[in-house]
């Protein structure tokens, strides 16, 4: 008999917004995520309190998936981040705070909600339009016959996360194995439509990380004791193996073993039944000359015993996430069933040899055409290896994305606090006619354009945890000096480069400090181009990420300003 | 979720790490002191003498603790040695960054300056790595002594030492503090004996005569006169072409024994037995691969020894079966996994909803388990096996079956051993028993019962140590004793960590000069930066790794940060020389350390100020005595790899801890903390 519980009404909560608790729990937030931000961020330790394994991290990929938030207004702002970050890698952190400082700054004006959005949508047009233009001040296209621009964007990645541990040499290294990777998943004859190949990490956990490298083609971990005894394997011709891939377990095991009882007779075993029909597979295998087999589950031990008395190479336990890139290397299709399948699902390798790193063994299957490699990825504890294959990903995928789109953002600040002194410039230099036909004032144009601004400047100014941000009215970039300092009248005395690193401190700029809090100066003039594009070690961020980060941003903020009650099923 | 600040002044985490470290600091250097570690609930106790086992002792609930647990682990991982000098330099350099904290140093500027810092003083330190090759040129070439019954070389490698009483005499002066045993006086020269018994100690007069301490008298043990010895057992039969006979390696070895002279006999003797078959096969020449040990407890220390073959334990059952067997040839079969009748191979899902029906009952056909019993001995029995070595468990009942058919079963056999008998036997290791085929069965095997070399009986309580080996078998185990039971983790550990140094050593190719140069040397350059940097303080900072960001900011406190690197050094010196009683107390030692930093900065070049008080033997003699005179008699090699990556883990665990600056605890627990006292610490989400 089942009990029946009344349900309970549901809880109404209006205006979220002007609550206590939800301000502290977001200012909280803004500040856990500012303090990560950049090379010099704070890392947080996350862990379950009880001894478990400790992450250390300032990714914010890491750290929203493990933060469990409670309050329905940060459930939307860090889902919309996890959304970001899924599609981009990069920028999540930057799409964050610049969401809680929006939201901050937005909350706190004494303007209607619905002209807040309506105006800060306009911003984010012109700020995307802007970006957009070839006008743009900020960003830099990237030139894919040159490795320079490319090695910057993933160094900037890889010196962002310092939780990966990495020194100056470390930092060169890494940084020409993902761009090389990178060059490995690139087809070299491109038909209609282009396909980019995959990089598949090896983890090599406990070792330096200049001991990590990258190979074409894939490599799969198989025990020692295989590893003794890999045989030659059976060729069709000189430089072809043909391979057979299955994704189905092989280890002999009923076929759907929960559904419902089976009743068999005294003397007869389904094992053995099952077996018996692995060594059809088997013997079908050796009949069509198949060199190799790949099973992602595993292989009955007496089928591998059949297949290497009869010259056939056996990989088993491969896993699912070499299942593709095998497939797409190979031109094989994965088998799913070991009771029929045809020849047509075979592929072919060009070779195969056995690779080892440190105490792990591998079997390197090589293809005939490189579009997939594998990246054997080291660091010293399993802490730094996590952080720093977060950090590897992101950087290729930022490759990826900006092989779609040839651009690049400046970093180190500078593209936020360009964009800002370009909005405040364009929004200072309106004329009052075109406010005629809006339904709201200049003042409230400009008191929304202020806090835009500010807030792109706060996370420009997120990048700094012990210094002073100043920043140039020529180019409205950033420049960091050490806060030990009395105020100076004279900063060009402290100052060598801005954040991206592409102006040097040759000229007076006429800095001041950049202080996130309104009321910031009206620049005279629009911010300039840097005029000298082509420094060696610019910082630089993914064009893709940012813009996309600024967008969601934008709209998250929009979004939450605009809840005016919430709901909640308390059943 | 829950969220803690971690107060930036006094750093939790890195209060946590200095007093766990703390624990360790007499663990350090060639002379250690043990700890009694006892477990309350069961009034155990062991004794450890190693920074891993330190660490898996230590309540290390904290955050900190398990990053400390973490790093430790993967250095031993990798190495199997340099956990102590890890675990020490993270006490130490957690202390001296607090204190730069305190000097209101920003974090970002102790990051960088003292990651680079440490990064130009492992690239000073490469002037004092000596390739191992000119390690057994130098080593072997001074310590060959004369000898009338031996080849040629020995007089061309060592005519500054014709006289073999002025060398003897020689050797007198300079090493008068160690105690020197004759193996057996009258099987040496008439001089070799006479000047021995004037050296001899009380101990002299017990009935195992032993050489020790002096690696001169030590090559006396390896010579072809002193053929008494079990060849089974010590350390070499036959000549050889080398003029030391340490076969390139067993000075060496010394030379990284620091002061561990047992374990090092043990390695001598590995290297020489695999020398021996190097020569025949041609294949490397110190495989770490091939060795493995079996523990006694119970037996005296001098009883520990390298067996060819595998040594195990087996039931006195089972020992009767060998008895039994014999030394007659046997067939031999390898398994994987267990040897029972439940076991599937990994990946096997037993089926739940299978419902066997029973039409006819059989009466005769017994309990079920029989028939899989029965199967199985049927298939040993007619394949002839008569010695099976299985990875996993052994089913019971099985193991009495064969016992009582002549088969001796030895179970839990680590892989290496399997690999290695399955080579030379040619067994093809299977999963189960019904995929036997012949092809499968190795041959040749032959079981002995395991005897010390002076034939005393074994006493171990319930288990029998047996020996099997297979012609051709390239496996050695090092039978380790000890009297103490709770000594027998801590001997185990200290043998495998002379093992692998010697075998780190030959990867690297080369090895650092011991006994605290390296450090010295670290010491002095990273004080040397900061002079450096102090007279530079006032230039225009130059652009540096982490950017404009961070290279503004560190130039002014380069000074501070870097001496805090370097009283990691100093700490790290001043603990080995109180252990090994080199100075008597902290203050001494600092005294000392400064002296010699003193003199080295005068001399211009610290490096080869280093140098020379190496080559004569100053301060870095090794040896867990201090002794005048004789450097070469005690030079002290390092690894090179294992040490400078237990620096880098120690200052990376540091430098990651200092960068944090809040703990995020997620999980159930939030109302336990909630609850809990420290509560008003924590922000909630």
């Amino acid at each position: 008999m089942s009990r029946l519980e009344a349900k309970k009404p549901s809880l109404f909560i209006s205006d979220p917004l002007t609550k206590d608790a939800v301000s502290q729990s977001l200012s909280l937030l803004n500040r856990i995520l500012k303090s990560c931000y950049g090379p010099a961020g704070r890392l947080k330790q996350l862990h379950n309190g009880v001894g478990g394994y400790v992450c250390i991290t300032s990714q914010s990929s890491a750290i929203l998936g493990r933060l469990s938030v409670s309050h329905p207004v940060l459930k939307v702002l860090t889902a919309s981040v996890q959304n970001h970050v899924a599609r981009f890698s990069d920028c999540g952190l930057f799409t964050a705070i610049l969401c809680c400082s929006l939201i901050e700054n937005f909350k706190s004006l004494p303007v209607p909600s619905c002209t807040v959005i309506k105006i800060s949508k306009d911003l984010l047009s012109l700020c995307t339009d802007y970006l957009k233009s070839e006008a743009c001040g900020c960003r830099v296209s990237v030139d894919f016959s040159n490795l320079k621009t490319l090695l910057c964007l993933v160094r900037s990645v890889l010196t962002s996360k310092p939780a990966c541990m990495l020194n100056a040499t470390e930092v060169d290294h890494l940084t020409m194995l993902i761009v090389k990777a990178f060059m490995f998943t690139i087809p070299c004859h491109v038909e209609t439509k282009a396909v980019l190949g995959k990089c598949v990490t090896v983890p090599v956990k406990g070792r330096r990380v200049l001991d990590s490298t990258v190979l074409p083609g894939l490599l799969i971990e198989t025990p020692e004791i295989q590893f003794a005894k890999l045989l030659s394997v059976k060729r069709i011709s000189s430089d072809a193996i043909k391979i057979a891939l299955f994704c189905v377990s092989m280890s002999g095991d009923l076929f759907n073993p929960e559904e419902g009882m089976i009743t068999v007779h005294h003397g007869i075993s389904l094992e053995m039944s099952e077996l018996n029909q692995l060594l059809n597979v088997g013997k079908q295998l050796v009949n069509d000359e198949v060199g190799l087999v790949v099973c992602q589950k595993v292989i009955h031990p007496s089928l591998k015993q059949y297949l290497k008395e009869n010259q056939v190479m056996v990989v088993d336990r491969a896993g699912l996430s070499v299942m593709e890139p095998l497939s797409q290397m190979t031109g094989s299709k994965p088998i799913a069933s070991i009771h029929s399948f045809s020849p047509s699902c075979y592929g072919s390798l060009k070779d195969v040899c056995t690779k080892s790193f440190g105490s792990k063994h591998f079997v390197h299957l090589i293809p005939n055409d490189t579009v997939v490699c594998s990246l054997v990825l080291c660091n010293r504890n399993e802490t730094t290896w996590d952080e720093l294959k977060r950090a590897c990903e992101t950087a290729e995928h930022v490759l990826q994305l900006t092989i779609k789109e040839p651009l690049a953002l400046l970093g180190g600040g500078c593209t936020e606090s360009h964009l800002a002194s370009y909005i405040r410039y364009k929004t200072c230099s309106l004329s009052t006619s075109s406010f005629k036909d809006a339904d709201y004032s200049q003042t409230q144009y400009q008191l929304i354009a202020d806090a835009f601004c500010s807030s792109l400047e706060s996370v420009a100014c997120s990048l700094s945890h012990d210094d002073e941000i100043l920043t140039d009215t020529v180019y409205g970039h950033c420049w960091l000096v050490p806060s030990g300092f009395p105020s100076v009248s004279n900063w060009s005395d402290l100052l060598s480069k801005c954040g991206c690193g592409i102006n040097s401190n040759t000229q007076n700029l006429n800095w001041r400090l950049l202080r996130p809090h309104f009321g910031s100066p009206t620049p005279q003039s629009c911010p300039e181009e840097p005029s000298v594009k082509a420094a060696d070690l610019l910082t630089l961020d993914c064009f893709a990420a940012k813009y996309s980060g600024l967008q969601v941003a934008v709209e998250t903020a929009n979004l939450i300003l605009d809840l005016k009650c919430i709901i909640e099923d308390q059943n | 979720m829950a969220f803690r600040d971690v107060n930036s002044r006094r750093h939790i985490g890195l209060q946590q790490l200095s007093s766990l470290a703390s624990a360790g600091r007499t663990l350090l250097g060639p002379m250690k002191s043990c700890k009694f570690v006892v477990d309350e609930s069961t009034n155990q106790s062991m004794l450890i003498c190693s920074a891993v086992r330190l660490i898996e002792s230590l309540d290390l609930s904290s955050a900190a603790g398990q990053l400390l647990n973490e790093t430790i682990q993967a250095q031993n991982k990798e190495f199997k040695t340099g956990m102590s000098t890890l675990l020490f330099l993270v006490g130490a350099w957690s202390n001296a960054v607090l204190e730069c904290l305190q000097q209101n140093v920003p974090v970002s500027a102790i990051v960088s300056v003292m990651s680079e810092g440490l990064n130009s003083c492992c690239e000073k330190v490469q002037c004092l790595q000596i390739s191992v090759h000119d390690v057994n040129k130098e080593l072997c070439s001074s310590s060959v002594r004369p000898n009338t019954s031996s080849s040629k070389t020995y007089e061309v490698a060592c005519d500054g030492f014709l006289n073999p009483q002025i060398f003897l005499c020689l050797q007198k002066e300079v090493s008068p503090s160690k105690e020197l045993v004759p193996r057996n006086s009258c099987s040496h020269q008439e001089a070799d004996s006479n000047l021995n018994k004037g050296l001899v100690s009380p101990l002299a007069d017990c009935k195992q005569k032993r050489l020790t301490h002096s690696r001169y008298f030590s090559a006396l043990a390896t010579s072809p006169s002193s053929s008494q010895l079990d060849d089974s057992q010590v350390c070499l039969s036959g000549q050889s072409a080398h003029p030391c006979e340490c076969y390139g390696l067993g000075h060496l070895a010394r030379a990284l024994s620091h002061g561990n002279e047992p374990n090092m006999k043990l390695l001598k003797s590995i290297v020489a037995y695999q020398h021996e078959r190097a020569e025949c096969s041609g294949s490397n020449q110190f495989n770490i691969a091939e060795v493995v040990t079996c523990c006694l407890p119970g037996l005296p220390e001098s009883y520990s020894c390298i067996c060819p073959g595998f040594v195990t334990l087996v039931s006195p059952e089972q020992a009767a079966v060998i008895k039994h067997l014999g030394d007659k040839p046997l067939r031999i079969l390898l398994t994987e996994g267990d040897l029972t009748e439940a076991y599937r191979h990994l990946g096997f899902t037993k089926p739940r909803n299978i419902r066997t029906v029973l039409e006819r009952p059989d009466l005769q056909e017994g309990r079920p388990g029989d028939v899989w019993l029965n199967t199985s001995l049927d298939i040993l029995t007619r394949s002839q096996v008569s010695l099976v070595l299985v990875k996993g468990h052994v089913c019971e009942n099985l193991l009495e079956r064969c016992v009582a058919n002549k088969i001796l079963v030895v179970g839990s056999v680590p892989q290496k051993v399997l690999s290695a008998f399955g080579e030379a036997s040619g067994a093809q290791p299977v999963t189960y028993l019904t995929q036997l085929s012949a092809s499968c069965v190795g041959s040749g095997a032959q079981l002995e019962l395991w005897t010390a070399s002076d034939g005393r009986a074994m006493d171990l309580g319930e288990l029998v140590p047996v020996r099997i080996r297979v012609r051709g078998l390239t496996l050695l185990t090092a039978v380790l004793t000890t009297a103490v039971p709770a000594k027998m983790q801590l001997v185990e550990d200290r043998f495998w960590t002379l093992v692998y140094r010697l075998h780190h050593a030959l990867r690297d190719g080369k090895v650092f000069l011991g006994g605290g140069a390296v450090e010295l040397l670290c010491l002095s350059h990273s004080q040397a930066l900061a002079k450096q940097t102090l007279k530079l303080a006032n230039k225009k900072p130059v652009k540096e790794f982490h950017g404009p960001w961070l290279a503004a900011s560190s130039a002014e406190y380069k000074p501070v940060v870097l001496q805090a690197l370097a009283s990691g050094w100093s700490q790290y010196l001043a603990a080995v020389m109180c252990n090994t009683a080199k100075a008597t107390s902290l203050f001494e030692a600092q005294t000392l350390i400064e002296h010699h930093l003193k003199k080295a900065a005068d001399c211009g070049s610290p490096s080869a100020y280093v140098l020379k008080e190496f080559q004569t033997g100053g301060m870095f003699q090794g040896g867990p005595v201090p002794s005048t005179g004789s450097a070469e008699g005690c030079r002290v090699y390092d690894n090179v790899t294992a040490k400078t990556e237990a620096w880098r883990r120690a200052l990376d665990l540091v430098l990651l801890v200092l960068q944090t600056d809040a703990e995020i605890i997620s999980g159930p627990q939030t109302n336990q903390l909630l609850n809990s006292p420290a509560s008003s610490e924590f922000m909630f989400l």
